[in-house]
């Protein structure tokens, strides 16, 4: 069996898990919020594409309309419930976020029921042959995209001012404030900007796979894998995660008698993963509660 | 001596609160099938599948509300007590009660073992993973399906032969009886659960979610006493799977999607994690909001919406819920009383069922 | 007569050592451990008490390797310990608290009763939340001296309590290695509570132990009032 187009989807599908869990990372990093929302905040951007190309939008223009709808329901979020989400622990704001993800899939099931749709982004219609697998565009996009948006993230950390506030702010919140940092404008732009990489990503996932409210939602899935394997910390490691995860999943499913449990990967990684940090972790126990 | 503690036991708030709830508990399940109304038809099956379901929010409401854990996973646990019961069932043809029992430890084993690496990590770990584990359980099921009476491992049938039904319990056979049945069953399940809760692991759960340093000072091993929470709250999920299993003889995959587990996650929180009241609530939110909706006009969907609404509600303005609120506004109604020195002193706490 | 002895234990967190090659011995009586914030008393605590592991050294009282013993375990061997801040859990009643410690630590629980009893807490079926803060740490002392204890810590048990609470404190502390067996160790800031209850004490500063011995005599050593006290204080006796 030849297992190179197997190995090429994973790559791809891989990438914009990596793609989508640098939003949920930079997000986590930046206000302290895992976002449980993020595949339903893409789901919603792809849905909306879809919508605005039936009603004969250019698809450029329809596109971009659907990362800044991304990018404008994190952020609303991000206004509306920060402020609260402040003051509650991680799991809370977690958890919160799983309200989030509740009210939009109810929303795409409403609108749209849960039909499978399909949208095809034209850079998907040119293809070429690579070793014996049909490679298109849109793949390519993906890719790249992928591996520009972690070095754009990591440069944009590292030399623009609101990097380092974002920074400054992953490592001590109280700190920053004290020093001088707009808080709330550092976390306000750290929403959209999570919010309009669920777009593309939501939108490239949708060309990929399926247009399907529920499954892009719970794509979050093999996304905070991802950022499981990236400790929450590394962009780096969420790439190599994300890749890992895709390919892992496409060579499952090239076997007939286990393709079933090929969304078991991400679950089984992220547990193995979970199992060797804990080894490595030293027994620490906060003696002082608040 | 022994007479003074039962005397203080009885004095106690959540004490005479689960009694009282022990009882109307059971009146509303021996009682409500004779209510004109009720009686009969949809109304009746769907408050029976709620029932089913306040079992499996009260799995949720205690890890959350007793040990802070997460569990994002017990529809997809409901499946896993559902498969077991009919796969039990067609493999060995035993009485219900026993075949229910071997599906609550069947469940139990699952629940622990995907517990067991999250927990010795963050809260916010076991979240991640039973989310995975949801996904995987739904993918799991659809590809497997539900045993009816077929060969092999899966026991489905195929070609064209019909399926079996596993008949409903011999002491719940029309739609009134089934629905004491499960009133009782449920009722007890909650009992023990209570009384679990009053008794040395419920202490120590407490002392878990005060905080791990003192606890682990106290000698409590709390990796141990986490998945006790969880082998616990597993089976009575597994015990909600039996019961649906019995309610119609058959399950359908449809029924066990991840989303529906972050929707009864959803239910529990808005109607209170800290006491089993508020899972009883959770219950009807879970399964009977849909129905309501779906009976008046609305498209049921709309129920994501509303409860998802209600969750961040929950979690960021009022932490104890529904049963929380209910409790603030009874203790508030109620007419303070004189204090009386001679006896222990009635802590008030949330109402608890 | 019990003997405690930490033999060399060094604990290090990455770059930093709180402690360092830290040697004491304590016997019998109430012992106290003193020294400036950041000196390393409660990480000495807590290697007592299995949260941090030390790189190097040992720990042995009575012939037992207290080290080998898993951190959850320490309570059934017999450590108690209480905590800057007390731990006292709010849903439980004191009673119920108290029983706790009596359950995992291994001890019959008609214990319980002495020792709440021992603390005179009176109406013991209030929750934790509804307790005073002096109420709490009568509970963290009866959790200390339930069952069998042969070693106790107490991390600043007199934190946030007034003058006459300290002095009832005190009281009770003193007592617990007549009336249960254990030897106690005792980390504060409150010099006149070391005083009046330590017969010795050991000094740390910058995880090193810099003076150890009868309570007065370290106390008005010169090195001990240059790296501690501060010189210009006057310790009065």
């Amino acid at each position: 069996m030849n297992l190179l187009p197997f190995v090429v989807a994973g790559l791809v599908i891989g990438s914009v898990y990596a793609l989508s869990g640098v939003g949920v990372l930079v997000l986590y990093r930046t206000t302290g919020v895992l976002n449980f929302a993020h595949g339903a905040v893409g789901g919603l951007a792809a849905l909306l594409v879809w919508q605005t190309v039936e009603l004969r939008l250019q698809p450029a223009v329809a596109i971009a309309l659907g990362i800044a709808a991304g990018a404008a329901v994190a952020l609303l979020f991000g206004l509306v419930a920060g402020p609260y989400l402040a003051r509650v622990d991680q799991l809370r704001k977690a958890i919160a976020t799983l309200g989030l993800a509740l009210v939009l899939l109810g929303v795409m099931l409403f609108v749209w029921n849960d039909k499978a749709r399909t949208i095809r982004l034209e850079t998907s219609r040119i293809s070429f042959d690579v070793g014996g697998a049909r490679v298109n565009v849109t793949q390519l996009v993906c890719l790249g995209l992928a591996l520009l948006v972690v070095v754009g993230t990591l440069l944009a950390l590292r030399y623009t001012s609101m990097g380092t506030s974002m920074r400054a702010l992953a490592s001590d919140r109280e700190l920053a404030a004290v020093v001088g940092t707009n808080v709330r404008l550092v976390e306000n732009t750290a929403w959209a900007t999570s919010g309009a990489i669920a777009g593309v990503s939501g939108i490239l996932l949708a060309d990929q796979t399926r247009l399907e409210p529920a499954f892009l939602t719970f794509l979050i899935i093999p996304v905070l894998a991802a950022v499981v394997i990236g400790r929450f910390v590394s962009l780096w490691l969420t790439l190599v995660g994300g890749l890992a995860i895709g390919v892992g999943q496409s060579l499952v499913s090239a076997w007939p008698t286990v393709s079933a449990f090929s969304t078991a990967v991400p679950f089984v990684v992220a547990t193995v993963v979970i199992l060797v940090a804990t080894r490595r972790r030293v027994v620490t126990v906060g003696v002082v509660r608040a | 001596m022994n007479r003074v503690l039962l005397a203080a036991f009885l004095a106690r708030a959540e004490v005479r609160s689960a009694l009282v709830g022990l009882a109307i508990g059971l009146v509303l399940a021996l009682v409500l099938p004779s209510l004109p109304g009720v009686g009969s038809g949809l109304a009746l099956r769907t408050l029976t599948v709620c029932a089913i379901y306040a079992l499996a929010a009260a799995g949720v409401g205690v890890l959350y509300g007793r040990l802070g854990l997460v569990s994002i996973m017990q529809i997809g646990l409901v499946a896993v007590g559902g498969w077991a019961t009919l796969r039990i069932y067609h493999a060995t043809h035993l009485p219900f009660e026993v075949v229910m029992v071997l599906a609550a430890l069947v469940t139990a084993a699952v629940g622990v073992i995907v517990g067991l690496p999250a927990l010795r990590l963050s809260g916010l770990s076991l979240a991640i993973v039973t989310l995975m584990v949801a996904g995987a359980l739904e993918v799991l099921v659809t590809y497997a399906g539900f045993p009816n009476g077929g060969d092999g491992f899966l026991g489905r049938v195929s070609g064209g032969t019909l399926a079996v039904i596993m008949p409903r319990p011999a002491l719940g056979q029309s739609d009134d009886e089934f629905f004491r049945y499960v009133g009782v069953v449920v009722v007890v399940v909650l009992v023990l659960l209570r009384w679990l809760l009053m008794v040395r692991p419920g202490r120590t759960w407490a002392a878990i979610r005060q905080g791990e340093a003192g606890a682990v000072s106290l000698g409590i091993n709390t990796v141990a006493h986490r998945l006790l929470a969880l082998a616990v709250t597993s089976a009575v999920t597994g015990v909600a799977g039996a019961l649906l299993a019995a309610s119609s003889g058959i399950l359908d995959p449809t029924s066990f999607k991840a989303q529906q587990s972050v929707l009864l996650f959803a239910t529990v929180l808005i109607g209170g994690a800290f006491s089993l009241l508020g899972a009883v609530l959770g219950g009807l939110f879970f399964y009977g909001l849909p129905q309501l909706l779906n009976t008046v006009g609305l498209d049921g969907n709309l129920v994501f919406v509303v409860l998802g609404l209600g969750l961040v509600q929950a979690v960021t303005t009022a932490p104890a819920g529904i049963a929380g609120q209910l409790g603030a506004l009874w203790r508030r109604l109620r007419p303070p009383r004189p204090p009386r020195p001679s006896r222990p002193s009635r802590p008030s706490r949330e109402v608890t069922v | 007569m019990s003997r405690l002895t930490l033999s060399g234990i060094t604990v290090r967190f990455g770059g930093v050592k709180p402690l360092d090659d830290v040697s004491m011995a304590f016997e019998s009586g109430v012992c106290g451990i003193i020294g400036p914030n950041g000196a390393g008393k409660t990480t000495a605590f807590n290697v007592l008490s299995g949260f941090a592991l030390p790189v190097a050294g040992s720990v042995d009282l009575d012939g037992d390797d207290l080290l080998a013993v898993p951190a959850h375990r320490r309570a059934r061997w017999g450590l108690r310990r209480s905590f800057q801040q007390e731990q006292v859990v709010r849903t439980l009643t004191a009673r119920e608290n108290v029983l706790l410690a009596a359950e995992h630590s291994g001890s019959p629980t008609a214990d319980v009763d002495r020792a709440l009893d021992y603390v005179e807490l009176a109406r013991p079926y209030r929750l934790g939340a509804e307790l005073t803060m002096f109420e709490r740490r009568l509970v963290d002392i009866a959790s200390c001296v339930v069952g069998t204890p042969r070693l106790v810590l107490l991390d600043e048990p007199a934190a946030g309590l007034d003058p006459a609470e300290s002095e009832r404190l005190l009281g009770l502390i003193t007592r617990i290695p007549e009336e249960a067996g254990a030897l106690v160790l005792l980390v504060d800031h409150d010099m006149d509570l070391v005083r009046a209850a330590c017969g010795t004490v050991a000094v740390l500063d910058f995880g090193r132990r810099i003076a150890a011995g009868p309570t007065l005599q370290v106390l008005s050593s010169p090195e001990v009032r240059k790296a501690y006290l501060g010189i210009d204080e006057e310790v009065t006796t």
